[in-house]
């Protein structure tokens, strides 16, 4: 979502873009117009495979992208296809057979997921990064952007073999995404990128303090640039309530990261004084079925409800049903989806550990780990109607300001300072 | 004499459709009517066509010797009605013979005994209104949703006017030394209970096609000196019951036909009529039967038919069970002051104890029976799905 968000804006800055993705076949995605980023024009970079692929007619846009092997899912690095097979040889064992209970079972599947997954995610990044050799002789370009630490290694390839400065973004670093130190490698990729890159890009202050305290790259180097968020203009966005009575939205990945257990907790607080209100966990995650499982041993009844996973349509009708959203994650380098739910009118609570934090002034800010405020907030908002919508009101006014158009007119300052360090440095 | 009693479970529950969040409030139907005609035509093709026709002819040929009995659920009744007419005209015709005994239970198959004593009064009430109403038939046989017992079930079996046997589960750990070959009485000697021979009823309904099966292939000959073996417990002239309770699924959808199970059923019969001591009864011939003096025995603890357990942990053994369950029943008192009848309808049809069963994630081998009869990829989606169905019905509650 931010990148759909961010390339568009820049494209409207007059910036063209070729944008290479962890995609199955070698091609990139020539953007030039704003209208490009609902096209995606593709371009393979043998001609052989261009003119087949010219020849092909697709009916959506889904069928060519699936032609050329991106999924749509983002966060997924490996096919879930790939891993179920080598599941299934496993399975096959004799010694396999035996496993019998569920949570056996799982804890095998969470092995191989892991023992192929993380394997396959490091082989992609070595493939990507072997790729990038040609495409950074064979594409026309003035600066190298890459995004996260997936990309850095062929982002530093490109500066390598093209002499053309390069930009990194953090997203998010490995402390963000593991919720504890992390996988080491990645650490080292991520410092080594940074290092080796001419400005990065941080998407909140409170990242920029991750990148100083935790990576030591150099102050002078860092920009901080937040996200900002844009509705598609043809979201509905009137209210449709499903329930009666208050209702409580989670919006993310059921994963460490975000504090679902957090939430968790606060529900049961809440409920003991509001027994009408409903929470609502939308998404999925690896901690979808604990969660699933506590809630029960919780007895929250039919009071906390999982809606599993949700296409863009229903993120919509969900959101329309929501009085108040909440963020609890325990470390967010930014958090676009606050801002998305602030458009729809809905009241928010952020963890003060997130970096959309600094950017919106009437939203509630809560350290992640005080579950008796976010109780209190929560009993306060739903006892308190006029108050909660009146909220919402304002931070969808405030939430309309923050426009991509922004960040965007910020990468591109950014871009020409360095574009003309380089024009000014020595030639060898 | 030792008397063969054959009484068999016929059931099918109202699963659920994969219900969303976003499906609340929106009018749509919570079960899957289209997945619900599948299994009963199905099974009524598998099954119950070609079972009812071959007992149909066996109970003819044997000149009133041969006798069964049933219990037939409300939602299994309704379903026939919906998809598969001809399986109840089938039934009814096999009742007109008069060597059939329907059972009583609740309309619902549902664990109402344990959650909601008014509840289970009312369903029971139901169900025999229906055997009244479809049969012409009056139950005074009972039998418990999944065979569950406890003693308290039999006071309130026993203040119902007309019910005077109870079966149930022959549960090693009440019997202790005993046989479950007698004819036994309540904790109270109000009642008689009959108890399932699990050995015996269990090598056709589970094991009878599995060929790891040290006794495998089960041909009738071999099971019928296994049964006339039992006889020689008893010297003096006591009537013994030998009690095959399962599931009438057994034949054609668990044991498939190609098993050999229905060859079996039809040899049977009168290669048990061709010894003199050994012959056929139903439940509510015990109690005159039964030429002794009746054991009183007490189920301080519930038990059941189900797993190796064979007590209440395949419906109520882990939390998602017992959140969904306990709910479902704080929900009822909410139904009925409201007084809607077709949201007491559904949240009786959601009382039916397959819901819970489908929540069960126990290990070992019932794990895998558990998975068998499920609809759903994991016990935590049935969860889901009915504890948002829940949900639902909650919000149509509230005004």
């Amino acid at each position: 979502m931010a990148c759909y968000g961010m390339v568009k804006a820049l494209l409207a800055q007059g910036i063209k873009i070729d944008l290479v993705l962890p995609t199955k076949e070698p091609v990139y995605f020539p953007m030039r117009e704003v209208s490009d980023v609902d096209t995606l024009p593709a371009v393979f970079l043998d001609p052989l495979l261009q003119r087949e692929y010219t020849r092909h007619s697709f009916l959506t846009v889904q069928d060519r992208l699936e032609y050329i092997g991106i999924s749509s899912e983002p966060q997924s690095y490996f096919s879930l296809k790939e891993l179920r097979r080598y599941a299934n040889k496993v399975r096959d064992q004799y010694w396999m057979q035996e496993i019998v209970s569920t949570e056996e079972q799982e804890l095998w599947d969470q092995m191989t997921m892991n023992l192929i997954g993380e394997e396959d995610l490091m082989r992609k990044v070595q493939e990507y990064t072997l790729r990038a050799d040609r495409f950074a002789r064979t594409l026309e370009y003035d600066l190298i952007h890459a995004h996260d630490w997936l990309t850095y290694p062929s982002g530093m390839l490109a500066k390598q073999i093209s002499k053309k400065p390069l930009v990194v973004h953090i997203h998010a670093t490995e402390f963000d995404r593991a919720g504890g130190p992390g996988d080491e490698r990645v650490h080292k990729i991520e410092h080594a990128g940074m290092t080796y890159a001419d400005k990065v890009i941080a998407v909140s202050k409170y990242t920029a303090q991750m990148i100083m305290s935790r990576y030591r790259i150099d102050t002078g180097k860092i920009r901080i640039i937040h996200n900002a968020f844009s509705l598609p203009t043809d979201t509905k966005m009137t209210k449709e309530r499903i329930f009666k009575g208050p209702t409580v939205l989670f919006l993310g990945r059921i994963t460490l990261q975000k504090g679902p257990d957090y939430y968790l907790e606060v529900a049961e607080k809440v409920l003991k004084v509001h027994p009408e209100a409903r929470f609502i966990i939308a998404g999925t995650g690896d901690m979808s079925r604990h969660l699933l499982r506590k809630s029960a041993a919780m007895r929250l009844k039919n009071r906390f409800l999982f809606t599993g996973f949700l296409n863009r349509k229903q993120v919509e009708c969900i959101l329309r049903a929501a009085d108040i959203y909440v963020l609890p994650s325990v470390s967010e380098p930014f958090g676009i989806s606050p801002l998305e739910a602030m458009a729809f009118g809905i009241t928010s609570i952020i963890s003060k550990q997130s970096g959309v934090a600094e950017v919106v002034n009437h939203a509630f800010k809560i350290d992640y780990w005080d579950v008796d405020l976010w109780a209190e907030t929560i009993n306060h908002l739903i006892e308190n109607p006029d108050n909660c919508q009146k909220m919402g009101i304002e931070a969808m006014h405030e939430v309309n300001r923050i426009q991509w158009d922004e960040a965007a007119e910020k990468i591109r300052h950014l871009y020409s300072g360095v574009l003309a360090e380089y024009i000014r440095r020595p030639q060898f | 004499m030792l008397n063969i009693i054959f009484y068999f479970q016929v059931h099918q529950p109202y699963r659920l459709d994969h219900f969303n969040v976003l499906d609340i409030g929106k009018n749509r139907d919570i079960f899957d009517d289209r997945l619900n005609g599948l299994v009963m035509r199905k099974v009524a093709e598998k099954c119950y066509l070609p079972t009812n026709k071959l007992l149909l002819e066996l109970i003819n040929k044997c000149e009133g010797r041969f006798k069964i009995a049933y219990s037939i659920t409300g939602t299994a009744i309704e379903q026939f009605k919906l998809y598969s007419p001809e399986t109840l005209d089938s039934f009814k015709r096999l009742v007109d013979t008069g060597c059939v005994e329907l059972l009583g239970e609740t309309y619902y198959h549902s664990l109402s005994f344990l959650y909601d004593t008014n509840e289970f009064l009312d369903q029971v009430a139901m169900h025999r209104d229906l055997m009244q109403k479809e049969f012409g038939y009056y139950t005074t046989s009972f039998r418990n949703t999944e065979l569950i017992y406890q003693d308290r079930l039999s006071d309130l079996i026993y203040e119902v006017e007309g019910f005077n046997t109870i079966v149930t589960e022959g549960v090693d750990r009440i019997l202790q030394w005993r046989t479950p070959l007698y004819a036994y009485k309540n904790y109270s000697k109000d009642i008689t209970l009959l108890l399932k021979y699990y050995q015996l009823a269990d090598d056709i309904a589970f094991r009878f096609s599995n060929r790891d099966w040290p006794e495998y292939p089960l041909t009738v000959p071999k099971f019928v000196s296994w049964i006339d073996h039992l006889t020689l417990a008893e010297k003096g002239d006591k009537n013994l019951f030998l009690n095959l309770f399962m599931d009438y699924e057994t034949f054609g959808e668990h044991q498939w036909a190609e098993s050999g199970i229905f060859d079996f059923m039809r040899e049977f019969p009168q290669e048990v009529l061709k010894k003199p001591h050994l012959g056929f009864a139903t439940p509510k011939d015990a109690a005159e039967l039964s030429n002794y003096q009746q054991e009183a025995l007490s189920f301080p603890e519930a038990v059941s038919w189900a797993d190796e357990e064979r007590d209440l942990s395949a419906w109520l053994e882990n939390d998602m069970q017992r959140n969904a369950i306990e709910t479902l029943y704080e929900l009822f008192a909410k139904v009925k002051q409201k007084g809607d009848p077709e949201l007491l309808r559904i949240a009786r049809m959601l009382s039916t104890s397959d819901h819970f069963y489908y929540m069960c994630a126990k290990y070992f081998q019932d794990g895998d029976v558990h998975k068998y009869f499920s609809p759903y990829d994991s016990p935590d989606q049935a969860y889901t799905y009915f504890i948002t169905a829940l949900a639902e019905l909650e919000e149509r509650i509230i005004d």
